[in-house]
């Protein structure tokens, strides 16, 4: 009898100590991980505030430097670089609504008929188009742009950047409707409500935390787009990464102002990443299942 | 009706360009040309496809793809199966790991550009401390296509991760109960029963990883260009390159049909393995 209650008690304390152990691995990897996640974000953070000197000092200095903005008033005083800023901003907010709507129009279309002519096709496209390298289409997609005189025009590439992202925004709302219960809707039928009744006054409101994620994320990556405009954007349309980019040709590397001009980028992702937190999840798993 | 702005769309930036691809790749267009540009047939592809600096570049891309996936498959499936035991803080845990995938990869990839510099990187000074000489990021060739494969890890491990995790919560809970009442360890569980059962996931992940590299663009424009020499040139900065750099629209059009002509078993596969999902 007491053999058997130590015995239990040692299985016990032992499956204790595993789990501690267990849960003393998972931190350090999680931690490990996440410091080679933040580093390189540290790191363009700490470059940005540094003068030239501090930036190209071997041994690194991590945080033994006076912190200067000089960086950021060069780059601000740079009209070239405010341009850029305000072409992505104001790229990225039109070509963002004109994807989603157009997106959520197909997806309401691919969630609530099950059979519609070009249903099969219009599938099998969206996933082609997620599939085909972006730089296969750039050099044909040039010829034809220059060809109607579209090079370099802003609004060439907000259209251009709502297609690029519209496979993608299709897939998100769609699973994102196909999760508002459909009852609701038949039962706002047969009440007499019209189509357009019930898009707006059932499946809108529904759909508007999938909505916002879905706006999020083509944003997202309206905002980090480079291979469109690299070859599309002459300099009145150029965007920030763009910009950043040519940096790279510079022969005279100037680490500071780069790294500024890249946290600028980078600055409102970090910073919507936790704001938006559990969208962003939801979205992002949602997304990458769909994908 | 409510797909006709999408189709306008995909029309508009898919297919017309498939189409012009394929009629340019039977020309000789070139970008600043003075003489109007003929029919040539299949020339192009027999000069910039069939030859060995193409094959080279598939086999680059293919380099940086496995070498690439044998860093991510586990570091990616370890971290996701570590934030789904749930413990404390996983939600911070979660957003940090994310955020490599979210950044810009310009704007990140000249960070690793500096990160790595030979004289005045983090990098070496790191490796010096602990009794490396360093390496010559981007000017060595194996090197090069290492800075490459890291960069690349670095931004993809997350979407690996997220991927498993999504896997993971839609496993059914009963056999892993039932494999811990009979007293299996951990590892075991994992091997023995998480694994073959995340097959599918797998499978999806090594597929758009594939497909990914072939897309691989703004880190390897940023990171090294190609270069040295033709070292880190995969078909994509092949095709940039050939069209862009030295201006050969119908040749770069040539390599970019042979490019997604290469895509096609792989999106065949990847939608049989996504479709077939329960």
């Amino acid at each position: 009898m007491t053999v058997a209650v130590t015995a239990a008690a040692v299985v016990a304390s032992r499956k204790r100590r595993r789990i501690r152990w267990g849960t003393v691995v998972s931190y350090t990897l999680l931690v490990g991980a996440s410091l080679v996640a933040l580093f390189p974000i540290f790191w363009t953070l700490s470059t940005s505030i540094k003068t030239r000197v501090d930036s190209y000092a071997i041994p690194p200095k991590f945080v033994q430097f006076s912190p200067t903005a000089k960086n950021y008033r060069q780059l601000f005083s740079n009209a070239e670089f405010t341009k850029a800023l305000t072409n992505t901003i104001s790229i990225t907010f039109t070509s963002t609504l004109l994807c989603v709507f157009v997106g959520s129009l197909a997806a309401y279309a691919l969630a609530r008929t099950p059979r519609f002519p070009g249903r099969r096709p219009l599938e099998a496209s969206l996933l082609l188009a997620r599939a085909i390298p972006g730089i296969v289409l750039m050099v044909p997609l040039y010829d034809v742009v220059t060809r109607l005189r579209l090079y370099d025009n802003r609004l060439a590439l907000v259209v251009i950047y709502a297609a690029a992202n519209l496979p993608f925004a299709i897939w998100l709302m769609t699973s994102f409707i196909e999760q508002i219960p459909i009852e609701l809707e038949e039962c706002a039928r047969t009440d007499g409500a019209g189509r357009l009744a019930i898009i707006l006054r059932i499946v809108a409101p529904l759909s508007l935390p999938g909505l916002a994620a879905t706006m999020i994320f083509v944003a997202l990556l309206a905002w980090n787009e480079f291979l469109i405009p690299v070859i599309l954007a002459g300099p009145r349309s150029k965007t920030l990464p763009v910009y950043i980019s040519s940096f790279v040709s510079n022969r005279t590397l100037d680490w500071g102002p780069m790294a500024a001009a890249s946290c600028l980028a980078i600055i409102p992702i970090a910073l919507l990443t936790i704001a938006v937190q559990r969208q962003l999840v939801s979205g992002l798993t949602t997304g990458a299942v769909k994908q | 009706m409510f797909t006709l702005p999408a189709w306008l769309l995909i029309l508009a930036l898919f297919a017309v360009p498939i189409a012009v691809g394929v009629y340019l790749s039977t020309r000789n267009a070139t970008i600043g040309a003075f003489s109007p540009p003929r029919s040539v047939g299949f020339e192009n592809y027999r000069r910039d496809v069939a030859n060995a600096t193409f094959r080279e570049a598939v086999r680059t891309t293919l380099v940086i793809a496995i070498l690439g996936l044998t860093m991510q498959l586990p570091i990616g499936v370890g971290l996701g199966v570590l934030l789904h035991r749930n413990l404390r803080g996983t939600r911070l845990f979660r957003s940090v790991l994310l955020l490599p995938m979210l950044l810009t990869p310009v704007a990140i990839g000249l960070m690793w550009r500096f990160i790595l510099d030979t004289d005045l990187g983090v990098a070496n000074w790191f490796l010096s401390k602990v009794g490396s000489s360093g390496f010559d990021w981007f000017g060595d060739r194996h090197a090069a296509v290492a800075s490459i494969v890291l960069v690349d890890s670095w931004q993809s491990i997350p979407f690996v991760m997220l991927l498993t995790i999504a896997g993971l919560a839609g496993l059914p809970t009963e056999p892993f109960e039932a494999a811990v009442v009979d007293g299996a360890g951990p590892l075991r569980i994992f091997v023995s029963l998480t694994l073959p059962m995340l097959r599918r996931v797998l499978l999806v992940i090594l597929l758009i990883r594939l497909i990914d590299v072939l897309k691989l663009f703004d880190v390897i424009f940023i990171l090294t260009r190609g270069g040295p020499g033709t070292a880190t040139q995969t078909v994509g900065l092949l095709n940039y390159n050939t069209g862009f750099n030295f201006l050969q629209t119908s040749r770069a059009a040539a390599i970019g049909v042979a490019v997604t002509i290469l895509t096609i078993p792989l999106f065949l596969v990847w939608r049989r393995a996504s479709r077939s999902e329960p």
